[in-house]
């Protein structure tokens, strides 16, 4: 038996319901966009910031065009273009894309061909940056803003145990030995989340010992897996859950001590978390030579856009060294072009000059069909050797063979 | 003496269920008022000491709290309505069926959430981004409806076949005619089942993402928004928006479960 009575909760329920639909009713009228110039990238709010109040009005005013921002992470873009353009609705104008996410929507369709716009690049941009939009020749992606992986070291976990950070593969092992020794746990990091990130990783060992992860059983592979099995031993337990959201976290709690990151984390680290122990400095070197993937962003213009022509103009915009300049100054971002230069806060110097040094050893992935079969081997190969311990060369072997089965089949 | 031991076994055994679940929602709730200086270090303590309001004074004072918190709102009380107004007939309807059709029907309601949500979401947004549903409530609501609906049909129709036909034979005999039953007699005796099924359709809108994702362009909902903090924001935003996600989905189970109570029904043929 109930001791309330239903008909009062009944009348309370449908009271609740008719508040609801008066609060919907009352609040849901929304208004249209216009014609606006939809830009779409990815960007923290700090950075938002700086386009709203520094970079868009200007072009806004001298173009008469309002540009309309929509927030977009890179694979969130892929997925809302790539949606946009099977249903032909496309309602964005230009993007700016990470560079390691161009395949899909060049395999997609979804990117119009700017080859004729191959003029407005200047002749100052790094040639790595037009390699890496360029497709079977045609130009996809216009250069927009370089970037490489930085290493993050504790600067007084470093001078406590009179190290240096480490700039050769063997000093790199020393120090990861070093500090497990010291500590009775590993304090250097890799990403090994078995993802992605993990394959960017083994892809700079692999270039740095002179190895191509294409073919993942040459000698320069082997010599790669070879010394990360020596590793990891020392590495930091965390190295499994590390990716380049994670380890910003693991260098805050102070869990690890060194730390191959991208740049971004060094206003979360420095600026937010007030970490300024934490220093950076481009890396190491392998056998071979320095390797840092090439990352950043590109400027491309999807097939369908409502108004190319403003895009197009947008783009170059982006591209002149006013703009460039601004970004350096204010985000502290590296610029593709060489004859743009920022002012930058004290605190940001050391930072942007490791930056700087890490950009001299990039390296462009290179553009294949199916590039996630490569990322699969590059991360089997390292989940089995690195964390299972087996052979090298049969396993590099092994998956030699699968990826050129998995690439023959996609070709 | 029984029922009171029965009692005290059932508390003690709920409690390790109960700290389980609250523990996420207090380090959410800790992280959200520490100072950077308490939790970023390398032996965070677990109780609160020194308490901050700053990162709920930037969510709050940030303007991009608003406008998402908003669309979540109204959408996930579009997809709550919508999801009753229409599931609420049709499983009226299959509760008075024969046995060998109901259950049939009922589980073939369940088609579409067989196949993974991830590849089911492009073609249904590629569709609806056909008809200009991109960034519009209208949209999003009618997306968040493919996943609740099968649901709120189920939990309906299981509800109104608790209520006797009996009773709707009483009130044809007194001289309701057909809507005035379903008015007066069924829907209010099949209340609690219709707000268990209102808050389920409410919190699947309001946590929904995938459809979210696809089908928004300059408007973000909540969980997009929070999502956006936990991979560009610092730690202390994360919190502080997921813990405002969390907490709206609080107050509502809180202010509904009055109604999921069993024993409604009973003694509803009594005299």
């Amino acid at each position: 038996m109930s001791s309330r009575d239903p008909r009062s909760s009944i009348l309370a329920l449908r009271s609740s319901l008719l508040g609801l639909l008066c609060l919907v009713l009352l609040l849901g009228g929304r208004a249209s966009a216009g014609t606006e110039l939809s830009v779409m990238m990815g960007l923290g709010e700090g950075e938002w910031r700086v386009m709203r109040e520094r970079i868009f009005p200007p072009f806004e005013e001298q173009h008469e065009v309002k540009v309309r921002a929509i927030q977009a992470e890179a694979d969130q873009a892929v997925k809302k273009l790539v949606a946009m353009h099977r249903a032909g609705r496309m309602r964005v104008d230009l993007i700016t894309q990470d560079v390691l996410r161009l395949s899909s929507l060049i395999d997609a369709g979804v990117m119009r061909d700017l080859s004729e716009q191959r003029e407005a690049i200047p002749l100052s941009a790094l040639p790595q940056l037009i390699q890496v939009g360029t497709f079977d020749g045609a130009l996809y992606f216009s250069p927009y803003r370089p970037n490489v992986q930085i290493t993050y070291y504790h600067a007084e976990k470093f001078a406590e145990y009179g190290l240096q950070p480490p700039r050769t593969w063997e000093e790199l092992l020393a120090v990861a030995r070093r500090f497990k020794e010291a500590e009775g746990v590993g304090r250097v990091l890799l990403h090994g989340s078995l993802d992605v990130n993990t394959s960017i990783h083994v892809m700079e060992f692999i270039w740095a010992a002179g190895g191509d992860p294409l073919l993942l059983n040459d000698a320069g592979s082997v010599r790669a897996f070879s010394f990360l099995q020596q590793l990891a031993p020392y590495l930091a337990p965390e190295t499994r859950l590390a990716n380049w959201n994670t380890t910003n976290t693991f260098l805050a709690t102070e869990a690890v001590y060194l730390a191959r990151n991208w740049p971004f984390g060094v206003n979360l680290l420095v600026q937010q978390a007030g970490k300024t122990q934490i220093k950076a400095y481009h890396g190491w070197q392998g056998p071979l030579r320095e390797a840092h993937v090439l990352g950043g962003e590109v400027i491309g213009i999807p097939r369908g856009a409502r108004h190319p022509g403003p895009a197009v103009e947008f783009m170059r915009y982006l591209m002149s060294r006013p703009v460039q300049e601004t970004l350096v100054t204010a985000l502290g971002w590296p610029s593709f072009r060489t004859d743009a230069y920022g002012t930058l806060e004290t605190w940001q110097r050391p930072y942007f000059a490791a930056i700087q040094e890490a950009l001299r050893y990039a390296v462009v992935r290179p553009h294949v069909t199916g590039w996630a079969e490569v990322d699969r081997a590059l991360v089997g190969a390292f989940r089995e050797i690195v964390y299972g311990g087996q052979p090298v060369e049969p396993t590099l072997a092994r998956y030699h063979q699968q990826l050129q089965k998995a690439r023959q089949r996609l070709r | 003496m029984k029922r009171t031991r029965w009692s005290f076994w059932w508390h003690l055994g709920s409690l390790p269920i109960l700290l389980l679940t609250l523990l996420p929602v207090y380090l959410m709730l800790k992280i959200s008022v520490s100072p950077p200086a308490e939790v970023l270090t390398p032996h965070p303590t677990f109780g609160l000491h020194h308490v901050t309001g700053e990162h709920w004074k930037a969510l709050l004072t940030s303007g991009a709290l608003w406008p998402p918190l908003l669309k979540s709102l109204l959408v996930a009380t579009w997809t709550m309505l919508g999801a009753i107004a229409l599931a609420a007939p049709a499983a009226y309807a299959i509760a008075r069926l024969p046995q060998r059709w109901k259950y049939p029907l009922l589980l073939s309601f369940f088609a579409s959430r067989m196949i993974p949500e991830v590849g089911v979401a492009l073609p249904v947004a590629v569709q609806f981004l056909r008809w200009g549903l991109e960034d519009t409530q209208l949209g999003l609501a009618l997306a968040h409806l493919i996943r609740t609906l099968p649901f709120v049909v189920w939990i309906l129709a299981g509800t109104f076949e608790t209520i006797p036909v009996a009773l709707e034979e009483s009130a044809q005999v007194d001289g309701c005619h057909r809507l005035q039953i379903l008015w007066y007699v069924v829907f209010p005796l099949a209340a609690p089942g219709v707000a268990v099924a209102a808050l389920f359709a409410w919190l699947e809108s309001w946590n929904e993402f995938t459809y979210a994702l696809y089908l928004s362009l300059t408007e973000n909902t909540l969980p997009l928004q929070t999502y956006y903090y936990v991979i560009r924001g610092s730690w202390f935003d994360a919190a502080t928006y997921a813990t405002f996600l969390a907490v709206p989905v609080m107050l509502i189970t809180a202010a509904l479960q009055r109604y999921l109570k069993a024993g409604y029904l009973m003694g509803a043929l009594k005299g």
